[in-house]
């Protein structure tokens, strides 16, 4: 038991899942339940509900990895202890199905499946996910966008639904939903650095639909990045938006001194304060050699590697400039 | 009590073995059937059905948002607040809208609740069943045996917790009646509980009353049987309406740049 890590399985990389597939034969043979009637302790050993959430992290680490006849057996084990209409174990029997679906016709007949287990009106999360993870699948964008809105009206306190709803609404330009459910997510978990840097990145991203209002969103969105790096220093994404934003209005700046100015004239009493040219510029010195010095740890590993060579190009990049 | 004599009594070994021993086995014993007896009792948790999940989640996140309103922009903090307290005051989340301003259905007569008062009972029953007939067998056929004799001296207080049942003015202490001894097992059996039946187990008379004590805690939810959900939404209303919003953002550069 030792040997599995209950780490989330989002988090952890390829080669971990797959090392934890490939233990997955010999785990099963060493935890096999009792097969007695009744559980006698000290001759079986004891259930707990480690046992078995390790049993659902190698479910999903074997589909990943494409073992998928370990993942059967492990999709076994769970429907024998919790049932088969057990919530969530029906979430995963519909995970491995689609999984093992081929082509979308048996797509489409799951999908009916899940339809016709919610018709009922029941409060059934993992299956309304599925269906919902489903029809974003099938390229079905506006479908899932539907369902997640009616799966938000009755949980709205969900931060992995608002979230997801958060990409489709970006996915299809959205920004301000967007920026909504970010914000919701907030609400329920305000500490939260990366939806802070993110809600940060969507700001920046909206730029360009947006030129009158661009140094107020800027302002905005560095603001966002300051307070994912005040919750987590370090945050090696909030540094690379705190350099592109602070890089980007110093630039408007330049261009025009009475950018900043002229915003703040028009903003009504309760709002922020545009920040004034030394402290844009400082922000960006400062991300600066925050960057440089992730880029110098590199070998710590605590950044993946895709993040650290967008660390160093951007860094080239602004060096070139800076240069020329 | 003369402590310079000491006291000797020639006690029967058998007493050991057919009075200690017993006694023992049969509350440890008791202690493992009471928690198989209650994993069979236990009735999985209610599913809430749609509308009643609707109401609770949606009267938490106004709780969310006027706890963590700092983290978002005064706007969006405006336009949330303005949208919840218009639908609280509309019950737009009611479970049951047309009953909204009715009184409070009865507990007693509420399904629900009698539900969880049900499970109440039979967590009770399991724990007071076996008490009393153990209690009840050894008062039929141990009363007044002294079995035991502590290898320690203690002072006079523990008389009356450790000869119940033994109406004698000049025992010593350290002698231990047969009654005495069950209670002791009663309440110092926790840690063989333990070893034996796992770190959740239901055979503790202890843990069991600690879980009753606050049964709000364990399950239920937000909503107490009894209680009028308009009524919390209303409150909530006038939480939000009340509430100063502050931005966390404001200054969060200089805070920053003064940071490191």
């Amino acid at each position: 038991m030792a040997t599995i890590a209950l780490s989330s399985p989002l988090s952890q990389g390829n080669p971990e899942a797959l090392s934890l597939s490939q233990q997955t034969a010999q785990y099963l043979q060493k935890y096999t339940p009792s097969r007695l009637p009744i559980p006698i302790p000290l001759l079986s050993s004891p259930e707990s509900t480690d046992l078995w959430a390790s049993y659902e992290k190698l479910l999903l680490s074997c589909l990943r990895t494409g073992d998928d006849k370990s993942a059967h057996e492990c999709l076994e084990k769970l429907i024998q202890r919790f049932g088969a209409t057990n919530e969530r174990v029906m979430g995963l029997r519909g995970l491995y199905q689609e999984a093992i679906a081929d082509g979308d016709t048996a797509l489409e007949k799951i999908l009916r499946e899940y339809e016709e287990v919610l018709e009922g009106g029941s409060a059934n999360t993992p299956i309304m996910k599925r269906r919902i993870a489903l029809l974003r699948n099938l390229g079905k964008t506006n479908g899932a966008i539907d369902a997640l809105v009616e799966l938000l009206d009755a949980s709205p306190t969900d931060i992995e639904a608002w979230s997801e709803l958060a990409d489709l609404y970006l996915s299809q330009g959205f920004f301000s939903q967007a920026e909504y459910c970010l914000e919701e997510i907030l609400l329920v978990a305000p500490n939260a650095w990366n939806v802070h840097a993110r809600l940060g990145e969507l700001l920046y991203m909206g730029l360009g639909n947006n030129e009158s209002n661009a140094p107020k969103l800027l302002a905005e969105s560095i603001r966002r990045f300051c307070r994912s790096i005040e919750l987590c220093d370090g945050y090696l994404r909030g540094y690379y938006g705190l350099k592109l934003t602070t890089d980007r209005l110093s630039k408007m700046i330049q261009k025009d001194p009475k950018v900043l100015s002229n915003s703040s004239s028009t903003t009504d009493s309760d709002e922020i304060p545009m920040p004034t040219e030394q402290i844009v510029n400082a922000l960006h010195e400062k991300a600066t050699s925050a960057l440089a010095q992730i880029a110098r740890k590199a070998d710590s590993g605590q950044h993946s590697e895709v993040e650290l060579l967008a660390v160093k190009s951007l860094l080239d990049k602004s060096a070139q400039s800076a240069t020329r | 009590m003369a402590d310079s004599v000491v006291q000797t009594i020639h006690r029967d070994p058998a007493l050991f073995y057919w009075i200690l021993f017993p006694i023992t086995i049969v509350m440890i014993l008791t202690g493992v059937l009471r928690h198989y007896f209650t994993v069979l009792l236990q009735t999985a948790p209610k599913k809430l059905p749609l509308a009643a999940l609707r109401e609770q989640r949606s009267l938490l996140r106004g709780v969310n948002l006027r706890c963590n309103a700092s983290a978002i922009s005064p706007s969006s903090f405006a336009s949330r607040k303005a949208y919840l307290v218009s639908a609280y005051k509309d019950g737009t989340f009611l479970k049951d809208p047309e009953n909204r301003g009715k009184a409070a259905p009865n507990p007693m007569t509420d399904p629900a609740a009698m539900e969880g008062m049900m499970g109440m009972m039979k967590g009770n029953m399991a724990m007071m069943v076996p008490q009393t007939l153990i209690m009840g067998w050894i008062n039929a056929f141990f009363a007044g045996f002294v079995v035991l004799k502590l290898p320690f001296p203690l002072t006079l207080r523990f008389k009356s917790m450790l000869q119940s049942g033994v109406a004698t003015r000049d025992l010593d202490v350290r002698w231990v009646s047969s009654l005495s001894w069950y209670f002791l097992n009663l309440f110092g059996l926790q840690s063989v509980f333990i070893f034996i039946l796992g770190n959740e187990n239901a055979a503790n008379q202890m843990a069991s009353q600690m879980s009753q004590m606050n049964p709000g805690a364990a399950g239920t939810g937000m909503f107490q049987p009894g209680q009028d959900p308009d009524k919390m939404f209303l409150n909530e209303a006038e939480n939000l309406e009340v509430m100063e919003h502050e931005y966390i953002l404001k200054g969060v550069e200089q805070r920053l740049l003064a940071s490191i």
